[in-house]
Order: structure tokens, then sequence, then C-alpha cells
């Protein structure tokens, strides 16, 4: 072999990975940004935006802040948020180490089966609890014939909590279970061979090893369910019962004169809460702790021995799951194909398709399901490759502002849903030349991407921050740009990751509705806010179909992508 | 072809000074070692090289090309500098075949395909991998992805060629044929080499020069031999080889020796640093293996001592013997006797270092 060298090679091309880089931030900048200007900006003006006349004013705030209604919304909203975080970490707590950690049976199928809500929209559950668990719910009329009186009240704040805690437990359940695979069951076995029960073993050694991540699933709850409009939109307005994302939603659409001012500050004030709270989550984990992903766990050596309660175990966790999960599902899908669902009549004699019918005659309906696939399937790929590239480049790359845009990429995750979606409409009215954007799809497909560049990011980085940098380096040496080792290295090793990415974009899309409420118009309506129209003018029949609809796409994108990861 | 050349090279991480002052040269074709403890900025350094960090100050330059220059900002990223490099973990890309991995640089190099062939052909035979082509790294054994590496650190023909602790994820045995291979491999190619390493005996056995790092500087810098038998420091002399220190002074100097006073009675004599005066403290430094059990004769530089330890090495034996002047490591091809034993360390085995130098 001949050795003939020029020292450097030559500059063949200008690489183009700074104009790119450069380009992503922006991107992001602006999309975190879009919707936090307008905010800010009308929380202190004296007039609404769209009037050129304004002042600067503090009295937005006062105005708030001496509200007897806005001080009684903060204490129900923290109230219910507490109450949910309370039941749904306790039982993902239990969960989690009744799953990962015992000798149950048929463990992978009970795992499954409590992460499933986590697929489904809270504002489905909210209807399908109602279906079973509403005062004229099916279950609760069969409870009142049977013993006179009806045994619970689901338009209540304990009511509501329990519902948001369904949705929330597979949240402390995936972080638990990550943090239970990474430690050694030795552990447990140490203390049953120093003479523990399997319970005192447990309190022992099992809990303390999952403090972090109950504290931070505890806070991750907390944080969510202050922000949920869903649940107590659904189930509480009927009682009266308001927290602060349904108090905005009344204030800034089902309301009459809309106050622009309040609003704003409200906002202001509740992102302001919020960033505190999610600062302080930061603060209790390292960089890699921050992301859990599902699947893939670690094989379990020897679980622990129940004994006899190992039966009483099982049906405790099938009967959680048949209750809250199964029965108001199979609930909402039933009523979607019936006229009438009640114990009192055989539902075999009501069975219609008029539900269906209606959803898919009426031409707005039927285009809120288009519009929800479209912006599923494509927003979900632009979304992930965005939120790809916003990982690499902040862990895989020199571009000098990577550490805050990290932070700015996690930022959205203070931003609450019925917030992103006012930010958004007020700038796009505000902005000239974005009107035309402004009644379509892509506004939302905007807003939907920005509110969920932390779960994109969350999905993929484990990924990324797995494969070695020298293989990064490696490419580098061998003569590839940063774009080159990008696209030849980087992303063809995260394939995987990138495709449960898009799945979660793709489920997650389906179902959001909070950040479209506000931004929806004619002609970019989706489910969800199709959803809540129809609820609004009180048809649960047309509700339930839809809420059918919406859960058989879900399923159907759950098998699609299980099927092609498990081809390769 | 010409040197690589490093002058001033600083490096900080945060408060850490990882890189503090390195200046080498590299002369065209050799092989040196950076060797040092963990920790004492050897990837660093290669880094730099490589131009995977960006040092706070300091110049590198291949045959009069600048690939950074700190005080000018002038930084060439690695993609621009022409270099081969081999990483600890090999970095092989997993979803590649040994081909791919081998023809990534010649592609974008747009080198023509039959060329791309016919290199990679060559280049594999070289390394004794041919028709491996279309296996993938995982259905490589351990020594044959280090290879691979290495073939793909060269088939581009780099300028110079930068070695990561190549050899450490290797077992013992492999490991002491690697070195002898590669050895060979990089003077057939003469590249210009720069090999990092920990092993001290890998260091000794593969470079033409060897440089001694020890928090961030280079402490010495010569051949093989020359660090071996002449260390500098204490440091250098404690790190390389197994080595006992004794502490003295200079009691004379006559007759072209030193004389240094051990441990109360024992005088030693030294054959060099002969610009040490009278009344100096010193520390003499002696390798275990130059030790001997003097004969009855003897009556120049004996110590006696007290056997207090032994081990067998497998050729050989190490012991630790107690004498007045501290304990000494000595290495023998026979066991010594236990209980009193009468030693001798040879004049010329002796080094004197400076006195409490930090180490
Ligand atoms: N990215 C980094 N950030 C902060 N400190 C670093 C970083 N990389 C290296 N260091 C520090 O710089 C010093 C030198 O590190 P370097 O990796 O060059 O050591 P080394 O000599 O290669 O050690 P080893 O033999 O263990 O590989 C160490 O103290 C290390 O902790
Ligand atoms: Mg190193």
């Amino acid at each position: 072999m001949t050795v003939t060298v020029e020292a450097a090679r030559p500059v063949t091309r200008r690489s183009l990975d700074l104009p790119v880089q450069v380009a992503l931030a922006a991107a992001t900048v602006a999309l975190v940004f879009f919707p936090l200007v307008p905010i800010l900006v009308q929380a202190f003006s004296t007039r609404p935006l769209y009037d050129p006349v304004r002042a600067f004013t503090l009295s937005n705030f006062t105005r708030v802040l001496s509200s007897g209604a806005f001080w009684s919304v903060v204490g129900t909203t923290v109230a219910f948020a507490a109450l949910t975080t309370v039941l749904a970490v306790t039982l993902g707590t239990v969960l989690a180490i009744l799953i990962e950690r015992t000798d149950l049976p048929a463990r992978g199928l009970l795992n499954s089966l409590v992460i499933l809500p986590f697929y489904v929209s809270p504002l489905v559950l909210a209807f399908a609890w109602a279906v079973i668990y509403g005062p004229q719910g099916y279950l609760t009329i069969w409870a009142r014939q049977l013993i006179g009186h009806d045994p619970w009240n689901l338009y209540s704040i304990p009511g509501l909590a329990v519902v948001s805690m369904v949705y929330y437990v597979p949240y402390t359940y995936l972080y638990c279970t990550a943090a239970l695979s990474l430690s050694d069951p030795q552990v447990e076995d140490a203390a049953r061979i120093a003479g523990a029960g399997p319970l005192r073993a447990i309190r022992a050694v099992t809990l303390p090893l999952l403090r972090p991540a109950i504290t931070y699933s505890a806070l991750l709850t907390f944080v969510s369910a202050l922000e949920l409009l869903s649940i107590p939109l659904v189930l509480g307005t009927p009682a009266g019962i308001r927290v602060l994302a349904s108090y905005l939603y009344i204030l800034g659409i089902a309301g009459g004169r809309i106050d622009y001012g309040a609003i704003a500050a409200i906002s202001v004030l509740t992102v302001a809460i919020v960033t505190a709270l999610v600062w302080v989550q930061e603060r209790l984990v390292s960089e890699e702790r921050r992301f859990v992903t599902t699947g893939g766990r670690a094989s379990r050596i020897r679980p622990m021995q129940l004994g006899s309660l190992r039966w009483l175990a099982f049906v405790f966790v099938m009967a959680y799951f048949t209750f809250a999960v199964l029965l108001p599902l199979s609930g909402i899908v039933a009523q979607s194909a019936t006229a009438f669902l009640s114990p009192l009549i055989n539902p075999l004699q009501v069975l219609t398709w008029e539900n269906y019918r209606l959803i898919l005659e009426t031409e707005a309906y039927r285009r809120s399901i288009v519009n929800s696939l479209i912006i599923a399937t494509l927003g979900g790929a632009i979304g992930i490759l965005f939120m790809a590239f916003i990982s690499l480049m902040s862990y895989r790359s020199e571009f000098p502002g990577r550490r805050a845009l990290t932070y700015l990429a996690l930022y959205p995750r203070a931003i609450p849903g019925i917030i992103v979606g006012i930010g958004f409409l007020w700038a796009f009215l505000l902005i000239p030349g974005l009107g035309a954007v402004r009644n379509t799809i892509w506004a939302l497909m905007a807003a939907f991407i920005m509110r969920y560049i932390p779960l994109g990011f969350g999905a993929v980085s484990p990924a990324i921050l797995r494969i070695s940098p020298e293989l990064d380096r490696a490419a580098r040496v061998a003569g590839a740009d940063w774009l080159g080792t990008t696209r030849r290295i980087l992303l063809p090793l995260v394939r995987p990751a990138l495709l449960s990415g898009y799945t979660l974009l793709v489920i997650t899309f389906l179902k959001e509705y909070s950040s479209a409420l506000f931004l929806f118009a004619r002609g970019s309506e989706v489910i969800g806010t199709t959803m809540i129209e129809l609820w609004r003018q009180g048809n649960s029949g047309p509700v339930a179909a839809l809420a059918s609809i919406q859960i058989v796409l879900t399923l159907i994108v759950l098998a699609a992508s299980s099927a092609l990861l498990r081809r390769r | 072809m010409g040197d690589l050349v490093i002058e001033g090279l600083v490096k900080h991480y945060g408060p850490v000074l990882a890189v503090d002052n390195v200046s080498l040269t590299v002369p065209a074709g050799k092989l040196v070692s950076l060797l040092g403890p963990s920790g004492c900025g050897k990837t660093t350094t290669l880094n730099c090289i490589a131009g995977l960090e960006r040092p706070d100050a300091g110049v590198i330059r291949v045959a009069g090309t600048i690939l950074t220059d700190a005080s000018r900002r002038i930084f060439l990223p690695p993609e621009r500098r022409r270099l081969g490099m081999v990483f600890q973990s090999y970095a092989l890309w997993p979803h590649m075949t040994v081909f791919d991995n081998l023809a990534f640089g010649l592609r974008l190099q747009k080198v023509p395909r039959d060329e791309i062939h016919r290199r990679i052909t060559e280049v594999l035979e070289l390394v004794g991998l041919g028709g491996m082509e279309r296996r993938y790294p995982y259905q490589l054994s351990g020594g044959q992805q280090q290879r691979v590496a290495l073939a793909r650190a060269v088939v581009s023909q780099p300028a110079v060629l930068l070695l990561d602790e190549p050899l450490s994820n290797l077992d013992a045995k492999v490991r002491e044929q690697a070195r002898f291979w590669l050895r060979e491999f990089q003077q057939r190619l003469g590249i210009t080499t720069v090999y990092v390493t920990h092993d001290q005996a890998e260091a000794l056995a593969i470079s033409d020069l060897v440089a001694v790092m020890s928090a961030g500087k280079v402490l010495q810098y010569g051949p093989p031999r020359e660090i071996y038998e002449r260390p500098a420091t204490r440091f250098v002399a404690d790190f390389i080889g197994a080595t006992s220190f004794l502490d003295g002074t200079v009691s004379d100097r006559s007759d072209g020796l030193l004389r240094v006073r051990v441990g109360g009675e024992i005088e030693l004599c030294v054959t060099h640093a002969l610009a040490r005066q009278p009344g100096e403290p010193v520390v003499l430094a002696v390798r275990a293996e130059r030790i001997t059990l003097a004969a009855d004769g003897d009556t120049v530089n004996i110590v006696p001592g007290i056997k207090r330890s032994q081990v067998y090495l497998g050729s050989r034996y190490q012991s630790l013997v107690e004498t007045p002047a501290g304990t000494l490591r000595v290495e023998t091809a026979m066991e010594l006797p236990d209980g009193k034993v009468r030693l001798k360390l040879p004049p010329e085995a002796l080094v004197v270092l400076p006195p409490e130098e930090g180490s």
C-alpha cells in the first residue's frame, strides 16, 4: 500500500451544518415563544390585543386576584389535583411492585392492561365513566334499584379524582417499573432471608428504593392534573365544579363577553406556577432519569414469592382493570351502538347504527376524523423528525446554544394545553400574513407539535444517549460533517426509537383536544373538538360513536406499530 | 509527509485543567506513545489533535498545515483533517457491514467505485481479514473488530494515525500478539502515529518515542530505553517498572563517582549526576530486576537486609527486603534465601532524582 498524503482535505463544498442547526434552533425558539408572547403582552394591556390603542396596566392581575370566583377555582383545582395525585401514585406504586417484582400470574398481560389508559384520551375516559358510573349510568341505576339510593356521586371532586387516577396510574407505574428493573432484586431476597415477610420486605427495602421515582411521578401527576381540562369539564360542569382549565374555557368560549385581560392574566399566573413546579421536578432527577421508556424490561431474576397472597393480588389487579377501564370503555362502545343504554332494557332490542350514520354523514363530523388522521400521521412524522433533530443537537453537536436549546425543548411542559391554544390563536390573529394559515389544520399541527416537543424529545433521547459518542466521532474523523454523521450513522441507529416515538405522537395527536379548543375553526375540526361540541349539545350517542372510533383508531395504530417493531 | 507538531496545548473542562501546556513533536513516520495513569489527559490530547475537542490554547500542525491555532482562532473541523483514528471501543458502526464501514470515508472523498473496492480488499488483506467484507461487526471477535477499526482508520491513507488504547479491550494473550502485529503494521505503512495507552509495557514495546504524562503535563519525552533507564522524575520512575526509592544525602564526589549516604552507615556509589554537590539531599531510584544477591567478595554498594515476603511471578521471584535504607523490591531469577540477605545495587543501576518532588 502506497501512502500519498496531502495534509488536509480540500474543502469540496461548504458544510450545511451551521445553517441547518441555526434554522432548527430558530424554529424551536419561534414555536415555543409564538404562543407565549401575545399572552404576556395581553396580560399587561388595558385593551384587547387587536385594539391598537392599548396601554400598559397591572389591572388585569389585580382584577383576577381580587375575584372570589378565581380563588374558589384555584382551591378546587388544587384539591382535585392533590387527591388525584395521592390516588394515582399510591395505586401506580402498588401495581408496579406487584407486577414487576412478585410472582403474580400473567404479569406480561397485566402489564399491558395497566398501561392501556395511557393511550386513551382522558376525554373518552370521562365520557366512558359517565356511561357506567354517572347519575344515569348503567351501574348506578342497577345499584340504585338494588339498594334504593345512589351508592356514589361521580360528579364530585372525589369522583373526578378517581377517574383522573385511572388516567394517571400508568405514569407512576412506568416510572416505578423502570426504577425497579434497574435495581437488583437480590436486595429483597436478602431481606426475606433475614426473616422479613413479603410485605415487610417491600416496606423496608423496595419502597425506599423507589422514593425518587415516586417523588418524580407525584410531581408529574400533580402538574398534569392542575391543567387537566377534559375530566373536570365533562364530569364537573354539571355539578358546577370548576378548575382552572375549565374556567378558562368558559371565560374564553362558552361565556358571554370575552375578558381578554383576565384570560391572559390567569394564563400567565398558571404558567408561572407550573414553571416553578416543573423546575422543582427537574431538580430531582439527573439528565438520564428524566426519560422513561416503555417496554424492553430487563429480565427478572427471581420474583418475590407472595405465597397465599398471590391469587388475591391477581384478583385485585384484574378487578381494578375490569371496573376502571374495561367496563367503562365497553360501556361507551355499547352506547354508541344502541339508542338507549340501561339495565332496564335489553340492549339487543335497541341496537342502532344511527349514531355512526350521523357522524359519518355530517360533513363537519366526518371531516374532524379525517383532519385528526392527517394531523396525527403527517404532523406526527414532521414532529418526530423535528424533535429527533433537536435532541441530536442537544446531545450530539457542538452547536453553541445547545444547553439553552435543551431547556427550551423541554419547556412546553410548563404550558397547559388550553393556554397553548389561546396563545396560538392570538398569535395568528395578531401577526399579519398568517391569517391564511389560521383556519387550517396546519395551525393545529403547529400547536400540537409545539406542545409535544418534550414528549418526542423524551422518546428519542434515551436511545440517542445510549449510542457511544465514539460512533459519531469516528464518522467525523472519517470525513463526514455533522449532518452527514446524523443522517448516515445516528438516525439509522435510533430507528426503532423513532418508530416508537412516532407511534406515541400519532396516538397523542389523535387524542389531543385541549390545545385545539380555542384554535380550531370551521374546516379544521378534530375528533376531540367535535366530541366536546356534540357533548355541549347533549348528544351522548354520537359522542359515544366518535369516542369508539377514536379507540379503534388508536388500537389499529398500536397494533401496526408493534407488528412493525417486532419485524426487525 | 511531515512531522506532527504540538505547541503549548492547553485544555480546560470548567475548573479541571485536563491538558497543561503540552508540546510534542512527532517525527514523520514514527510511533509516539502518550503514556500515563487514568485521567492524566491522554485522550484529551488525542482528541485535540483529531479536532474532536477545541483547545483553549496551542498550535497543532502537520507538515506545515495548521490544524489548530487557538490564538488565531483557526480550527479545522475533524472531517477536514485527513486523520485516521482508532477508538477504545473500536466504534464500528453496527448497522453497516465491514465493507461499508471501510467505504464510508472513501465515498465521502468521492473515490471512484472500483478504487474503493481495490483499496478495501487490499487493506483487509493487510490486516488479515480478507473475505470478511460482508460481515457485520457483531459477527466478529474482539480482536477482529480491532483490526477492522484499524483498517478503517488507514484505508483513506491519512496523514496521521491516532490510536486511543486500541488494545485495552482484548484479553492478555491476544493483546501481546496484537502489540507485535500493530508495530509491524505501522512500520510497514510508515505512517506517523500517536498511540495512547496506560500500559507501560505496551508503550515501551511498540514506540519509537514515549511521552510520559501526569496531571495534564508531559514529564518526560524520549526513546523507551531512556525513559526506562534514566527516568527524569520520581513519578516516571515509579510509573514504569517496579522501582524502589531510597532517600539520601550526597556525601562525596570524586573519581567520577558520586557517593550518596542512605540509611545511616550505608554509602552507595553512583556513576552519573555528577553535578550534585556534597550535602545535597537526593532520592535514589533502583529497578527491582537490577538488584542482585551479592557475591562473597563484593564490597561496593552492598546493602544488608531481611527478606520479608516473596511472590512467584511465573519466571521470576519478587521479594520485599527490609534494609536500614528502606524497603527494597527485588526481582530475581532464583529464590532469595530466607532471613538475612546481602544485596548488591550496581552503581550504574542507580538513578539520582531530585528529592521530595510531588508524584
Ligand atoms: N467532557 C469532559 N468534561 C469534564 N471533564 C472532562 C471531560 N473529559 C475529560 N475530563 C477530565 O479531564 C481529565 C483528563 O481526561 P482524559 O479523558 O484526557 O484522561 P485519560 O488520560 O485519557 O484517562 P483514561 O486513561 O482513563 O482514559 C480528567 O480529569 C477528566 O475527568
Ligand atoms: Mg482515555
